[in-house]
This record gives structure tokens, C-alpha cells and sequence, in this order.
């Protein structure tokens, strides 16, 4: 892995204008297709629900949008730390007994919604070290908020279904992201400076990059994320 | 029925019967103790299954002690008893804890769950059928804690593990299987309350196993027909279905110990026949054996029957002691018969030449003659070559050819001179009156024909029947030649007798129309004859 080649020094007199933080996680591992259960709503008294299929998507896509992206603190001092809209509650439901999305990130002081999506009783909890908490069992249709005020990564799990398991990025400030389907990211309006991009996975853990943004020169960056093994040698580079 | 045939049957009866029944006898033997080892491997086989059975029941134990310490189990039938009297929040709450048995029944591969709470009552219960999984109503569902539950048609094993956390019991999981046959080697038929409602028997109804099995409640062993075959059944006693449920395996036993049945059939058959064969051979043999003296001896009797002697039996001693005894007491039976026989013929001898005595003693005239008259005609016959009984009879029928004399009274018999015609006739009744006297007798009933037909001529004229040539007998033939040449010889009252010379030739004069001419051709050359020794008879006293 290698840091993007190409990095243009152009300075521009304009400080409110940064650059994006254009990038791609690759995630090479083949995987198995992932185990999906069957949706809940139409399992109903009576009616038979056929057993776990494979899902069709391809896995990759899942492990790719499971990458979180955000600017590792402390953020150079020329840029002050912006206010983070706290009025933004972003939402993870539960649906089909799967928390939906299944990451999320926010910024730190950011909330997160947990409507119940399902006919079936779900529970909320957590025990992580930046926020532990426990919603109790709830029924369709309630939602319960929490606010993250520390960042760190926080697993969320449900008491009723212990294969429902979601992740709450909470990143030190507002520029985070995390990958779309295909691996790809954008980190919007940085300011000129010199940053660590982290990227996480949840499985194979942290991986940094340092880059210098200068102002109006978007950037193109690449993580490479090894999951499990591959060529019979667990990948520990990060 | 033959003495052969007798000493036959009585050996060979009672050895093949013998030999029949031990053969049944040992070919039961053989059976049963085939049976019995069968009936042993079944036993055998039983407890193994039952071993097996406990032991996947002990896996199973701990696989399901796992399963009700699952927590999201546990918080669902927290959840559940919590709301359970909430309206639609009960409603979720089931569906909440029926999703989770779903999952867990897809997870671990049952085919029915259920979770009933504290008191036992059911809450909550899913059934998988084919690759589908479906919750249904558990408050009407019966299942025990460990037995067989009928759903829907399908038969389910029942086991069941307390949902516990800390001290407190939530309630009870319980887990099913479709009941199959998997794992028992030998057929076997699910009875529930004396009614058969599973069996692995290719063939034969449920309702015809049932009634088969309606004899075996309450016994343990037991033998049924089915589809015209004898099972050995067994109930699997270590494995409990719960109330009402006994699990019977089988045996069939015909199947089983037909094979064998076939050899040893085959066999003792086999065994049988020879020693039949045998059996017989030695009878046909001993009863030979048996009976050879004898039938040497009946031969001898049939022989004697014949000829009507009974010689003695002179063959070879026999080994046997009683044949040996019997062939003596036989000879000893012989000679006495024989005895009699010649003491009977003496005294009849006696009694004919008593007889004859009698006539000459009326007559002095012609004493005598009855006894050359048969001493000539004997000689005669001997002559003509007659011999033995045929011979008897000439000489005992001349004896007394002139018995009827005794019939005719004394002035004609005795009459000196000649005879007027009324007398001669009278004289003329002596041979009928003779046969007559005769003829009550059936010892002389041989001698009729000479004492009736002596006065018979060649030509016909005589009397009293007037018989020609032939037609006569031969020995009133003789006699009546012999007769004349003695009356002719003899000297009478009123007459001296003929020299031999001429009563030869009167006789010769005769031959052909009074006599046989053949007789008096043989009389002649024998009284010639007679002559000759009577003349070298004189000239011998003389010269002495």
C-alpha cells in the first residue's frame, strides 16, 4: 500500500474552501455469500417460512460498505474544529432482525435513532466502552434515541436476537463517511492541511493514511483492507 | 395274510415308526433351539438399540441443557410472560419467542418446538414440515415432558429441558422429532392404547397389526401372525414413549429360520429315506430268514397234500432249536399217522378177508375160492403190469366179487344139481345184491365196479348190465376170467373139476365173446407158469 502518488501543492488564498478526500476500499478476499434470514413480516402463525438462503448480493459489497472513513483528531491547528449539527439524528432501525443500516457514523454528539421496524419485540443495547446503554424491549413502531457524546466505536446488539449486531462509528469530528457498495468514499471540503485518514473495519481493524490537502486539489486515496486469510497467512499490515 | 408278509410288517412297522418319530423328534429339537437362538439375537438386538437409544438420548440430554441456557430464549419467555396478559403487546411478544424457536429450529435441525411456562401450560410452538417452518397455537397442545405426541398425522418424540435463570424456572423447552424407524434394524410397530398407528412392515395394514398385537397387551414376549408369517415380538421396554405408547420390534421368524429349515428338511428327509430303505431291506431279509425253514417244511405238507402220503421230513437239520423241535414233533405226528394208516388197513384187511371167510363158509363147495380168485387175479393184474393202488383193488375186489352170494338164500345156493331157470336167476342178482351190500361202505366203493361188472361178457351178454369189451372194468375183467378157470377147476357136488389143461382151453374157446382175450392170453401163460412150479413143487415132494 502506498500513498497516492500524485499530491498537488496548490495553495488558494481562499480558507473556506478545502478539497474532497476521494477514495476506494478494496477488500480482494473472495468471501462466502452471507446468511440472510427470512424477512419478518411474512412470518405469520401458520405460514411457513422456508429456510435461510443465501443472499444474492455479492458479499464484498457488504464487507465494502461496513468501511468507515473519518479524520483522525488531532486536526491540524490552522483548522478549527466545526460545530457538529446536533439536530441531525441519524437512524438505525430494526428490520427483518438485522439492525439497518448495519453501520453508521456519526460524529461525535451525534444521535442515533433505533426505530423497531419489525412485528416482533427487538432490544437495543450496548456495552462499549464510549457509550454502554440499554434501551429495553420495544415494539414496532417505538423508536428510542441515544446521543453519543465520545468518540469511539460502539456494537450494538439486540437481547431478543443475538445475531442482530450493528456498529456505530462515532468519528471526533465531520469528516466521516463510510464506503458505498463498490468501496468508494468521499471526504468533503477539507481544509488545507495535514491529516491521518483512518479507515476501520470491523473485522480487520484500523488503517491510516497521512496526506497533505491543498486548497481546490481533490485527492485520491486507496485503502487496501485484508480480511482473513489470504495465501494461507492472516494479513496483519495495516 | 402270509407269514412273510407278517414277519415283514412286524419288523418293519415298529422300526420305521421308530425311526419316524425320533426324526420328528430331533428335527423339533433342531427347531426350537433355532428358534430360541433367534429369539436370543433378538434380545440381543434389542438391548443394543436400547443402549444406542439411551445413549443419543444422554447426547441429546446435554444438547438440550445447552439449548435452554440459550439467553435470547430466555429474555423472549421473560418478554413473554411479562406482556402475555398485554393484548396486541402479547401478541408481539409470542411472535417475538415463536420467531426465536423458529430460528432455533432451524439451527438445530428439530422438527418441533415448544415452550410451555412454569406450570406447564404451552405458550409458544413451532413445527417444521419439509423445508418449511411454521408457528401454530400451542394452547390446545397435549405434549409430555418426554413421550411420543401425535400432530397432525406425524408422530413426535418429545424431550424436554427447564428454561431456567439463577433460581428462578421461566419455564420448559421442549424439542421434537419425527418418530421414523431409523435405528432399528428390525421391523417394528408403534402401538398406542392396543391400537397399531406406526409400523415399518412392508405389507401389512396398520388395523391388521393391530388385531394381531390385540393378544400381546400386557405380555412381554409374544408370538403374532402376520401376513400368513409368525413374528417374534418384543417391546423395547428401556425406551419410554410415554403413557399408552409400547414399541414393538420383530422377528420374523419363518424368514429367519427358513433357510435353515430348508437344510435340515433336506436333510433328515434324506437321513430318513436311506434309513427307511434300510429298514426295509433288513426286513425283507430277516422276514426270509425267518420264514426259510418254515417254507421248506410247507412245501413238504403241499407235497404230501398231493400224493397224499405224509412221508417224514428229512431235510437238513436246522440251526433254530424250535425248527429243529418242529421238524421232530412233525415226524414223530408223521409215523404215528402212518401207523394208524396201517393198523386202519390191517383191520380192514381183517374185516374184507372176514367177510370173504363168511361166504365160504356158507358154502363149503367152493371154499376157498374167494381166495384163489384173488390170488389169481392179483397175479394177472401184476402180470398186465398194473401195480400199486389199481393192483389192491384187483385183488381185494376178487376177494369179494361173490359178497352178494350172501344175499341168495340157502336152497339156491346150496341146491345140489342143476339149477332150474327160476334158480339161475336168483344166482344171476349175487353181483348187484353185492354192490348193495358194498356200496354203503365208502371204503369199498373202489372195488364196486369188479364185485357189480365180474359177470360181464366181451361180447355184451352178460350180466347184469350186458357191458362190452372195454366198457367193463379191467379188474371185473380179470376177475371174471380168474372166476371161471377156479369154478372150472374146482370139484363140485355133481361134478368132479376140469383138469387145467381143458379149463385153459374152454377159456381159449371163450376169448372174444365171454372173455377179455388179452386177459386170458396173460392168464394162460401165467397158470402155465403155475403149472410148472406146481409140477416142480410135486417132484420135489416126491424125491424127498
Amino acid at each position: 500500500m502506498k500513498t497516492s502518488g500524485i499530491i498537488l501543492a496548490v495553495f488558494l488564498a481562499l480558507a473556506a474552501s478545502g478539497a474532497n478526500i476521494e477514495g476506494t476500499a478494496v477488500i480482494k478476499k473472495q468471501l462466502t455469500k452471507r446468511r440472510v434470514t427470512a424477512a419478518v413480516p411474512p412470518y405469520q402463525r401458520g405460514q411457513g417460512v422456508g429456510l435461510a438462503a443465501d443472499a444474492e448480493s455479492d458479499p464484498l459489497d457488504a464487507e465494502r460498505s461496513r468501511v468507515a472513513i473519518w479524520l483522525e483528531d488531532p486536526i491540524p491547528p490552522n483548522v478549527g474544529t466545526p460545530a457538529v449539527a446536533m439536530t441531525e439524528v441519524v437512524r438505525m432501525a430494526q428490520e427483518n432482525r438485522s439492525f439497518v443500516p448495519e453501520t453508521v457514523v456519526i460524529p461525535a454528539g451525534g444521535k442515533v435513532s433505533f426505530p423497531n421496524l419489525d412485528p416482533i419485540f427487538h432490544n437495543v443495547f450496548s456495552l462499549s466502552k464510549p457509550k454502554a446503554f440499554d434501551l429495553g424491549n420495544y415494539r414496532k413502531g417505538e423508536t428510542r434515541t441515544v446521543t453519543f457524546p465520545k468518540p469511539g466505536i460502539v456494537f450494538v446488539n439486540c437481547r431478543l436476537h443475538p445475531n442482530m449486531t450493528g456498529v456505530i462509528v462515532v468519528a471526533p469530528n465531520q469528516w466521516n463517511t463510510k464506503a458505498d457498495g463498490s468501496g468508494r468514499f468521499v471526504l468533503k471540503d477539507v481544509p488545507p492541511g495535514k491529516y491521518t485518514v483512518v479507515a476501520w473495519h470491523k473485522a480487520a481493524g484500523f488503517f491510516r493514511q497521512q496526506l497533505q490537502i491543498t486548497a481546490g486539489h481533490d485527492l485520491k486515496i486507496e485503502f487496501l483492507i485484508p480480511l482473513g486469510f489470504e495465501d494461507g497467512r492472516l494479513q496483519t499490515k495495516r | 395274510m402270509r407269514f412273510r408278509t407278517r414277519a415283514f410288517l412286524l419288523c418293519f412297522v415298529p422300526f420305521s415308526l421308530l425311526l419316524t418319530g425320533s426324526f420328528w423328534a430331533i428335527q423339533n429339537v433342531v427347531q426350537s433351539s433355532v428358534r430360541n437362538n433367534l429369539r436370543e439375537s433378538l434380545r440381543e438386538n434389542h438391548s443394543s438399540i436400547a443402549r444406542l437409544r439411551s445413549r443419543t438420548d444422554l447426547q441429546n440430554s446435554r444438547f438440550l441443557r445447552v439449548a435452554g441456557e440459550n439467553a435470547s430464549l430466555k429474555a423472549g419467555l421473560q418478554l413473554l410472560l411479562l406482556n402475555a396478559s398485554d393484548g396486541s403487546a402479547g401478541i408481539d411478544a409470542l411472535r417475538t419467542v415463536e420467531d426465536q424457536l423458529r430460528e432455533l429450529c432451524e439451527q438445530m435441525g428439530f422438527d418441533f418446538l415448544l415452550v410451555s411456562d412454569p406450570r406447564g401450560k404451552p405458550l409458544a410452538a413451532v413445527i417444521r414440515s419439509g423445508d418449511r417452518v411454521s408457528a401454530l397455537d400451542a394452547t390446545p397442545l397435549r405434549a409430555p415432558q418426554r413421550g411420543l405426541l401425535m400432530l397432525a398425522g406425524k408422530i413426535y418424540q418429545i424431550a424436554s429441558v427447564p428454561v431456567d435463570q439463577a433460581e428462578e424456572n421461566l419455564g420448559s423447552l421442549s424439542v421434537g422429532e419425527i418418530f421414523d424407524f431409523s435405528g432399528f434394524s428390525a421391523p417394528a410397530v408403534l402401538i398406542h392404547n392396543g391400537v397399531a398407528i406406526r409400523s415399518s412392515l412392508l405389507g401389512i395394514s396398520l388395523s391388521e397389526a393391530g388385531r394381531a398385537f390385540a393378544g400381546c397387551s400386557g405380555v412381554a414376549e409374544c408370538d403374532v401372525l402376520l401376513g400368513g408369517a409368525t413374528y417374534f415380538s418384543l417391546p423395547l421396554q428401556n425406551i419410554s414413549f410415554g403413557d399408552g405408547y409400547v414399541l414393538r420390534s420383530l422377528q420374523n421368524m419363518d424368514s429367519a429360520t427358513a433357510p435353515l429349515h430348508a437344510v435340515l428338511n433336506e436333510v433328515f428327509l434324506t437321513a430318513l429315506t436311506v434309513a427307511l430303505l434300510a429298514a426295509m431291506v433288513f426286513s425283507l431279509a430277516s422276514s426270509r430268514s425267518i420264514v426259510k425253514p418254515i417254507s421248506a417244511m410247507i412245501q413238504h405238507l403241499r407235497t404230501s397234500e398231493g400224493t397224499g402220503l405224509l412221508p417224514e421230513f428229512r431235510g437238513d437239520p436246522s440251526p433254530i432249536l424250535e425248527m429243529r423241535e418242529l421238524t421232530s414233533s412233525f415226524n414223530r405226528a408223521a409215523a404215528a399217522i402212518l401207523d394208524g394208516r396201517q393198523s386202519l388197513e390191517k383191520a380192514y384187511m381183517g374185516f374184507v378177508g372176514a367177510l370173504a371167510n363168511a361166504l365160504d363158509a356158507r358154502d363149503q363147495s367152493t371154499s376157498g375160492h374167494s381166495q384163489r380168485v384173488s390170488e389169481l387175479a392179483g397175479a394177472t393184474g401184476a402180470a398186465l403190469g398194473v401195480t400199486g393202488e389199481a393192483l389192491e383193488e384187483i385183488r381185494i375186489g376178487a376177494l369179494l366179487h361173490d359178497i352178494g352170494k350172501i344175499g341168495i338164500p340157502d336152497c339156491v345156493l346150496l341146491k345140489p344139481g342143476r339149477l332150474t331157470d327160476e334158480e339161475f336167476a336168483i344166482v344171476k342178482q349175487h353181483p348187484e345184491i353185492g354192490r348193495r351190500i358194498l356200496e354203503g361202505v365208502n371204503g369199498f366203493v373202489p372195488y364196486l365196479g369188479a364185485v357189480e361188472f365180474h359177470h360181464e361178457n366181451w361180447d355184451g351178454t352178460g350180466y347184469p348190465s350186458g357191458q362190452a369189451g372195454m366198457q367193463t372194468p379191467l379188474a371185473a375183467r380179470i376177475i371174471h376170467v380168474s372166476d371161471a378157470y377156479d369154478a372150472m377147476t374146482s370139484d363140485r357136488p355133481y361134478r368132479p373139476g376140469m383138469s387145467h389143461r381143458e379149463a385153459i382151453a374152454i377159456l381159449h374157446r371163450y376169448a372174444g365173446t365171454q372173455f377179455d382175450p388179452r386177459v386170458v392170453e396173460l392168464f394162460a401163460a401165467l397158470a402155465a407158469q403155475d403149472q410148472d412150479t406146481e409140477i416142480e413143487s410135486l417132484a420135489e415132494a416126491v424125491l424127498q
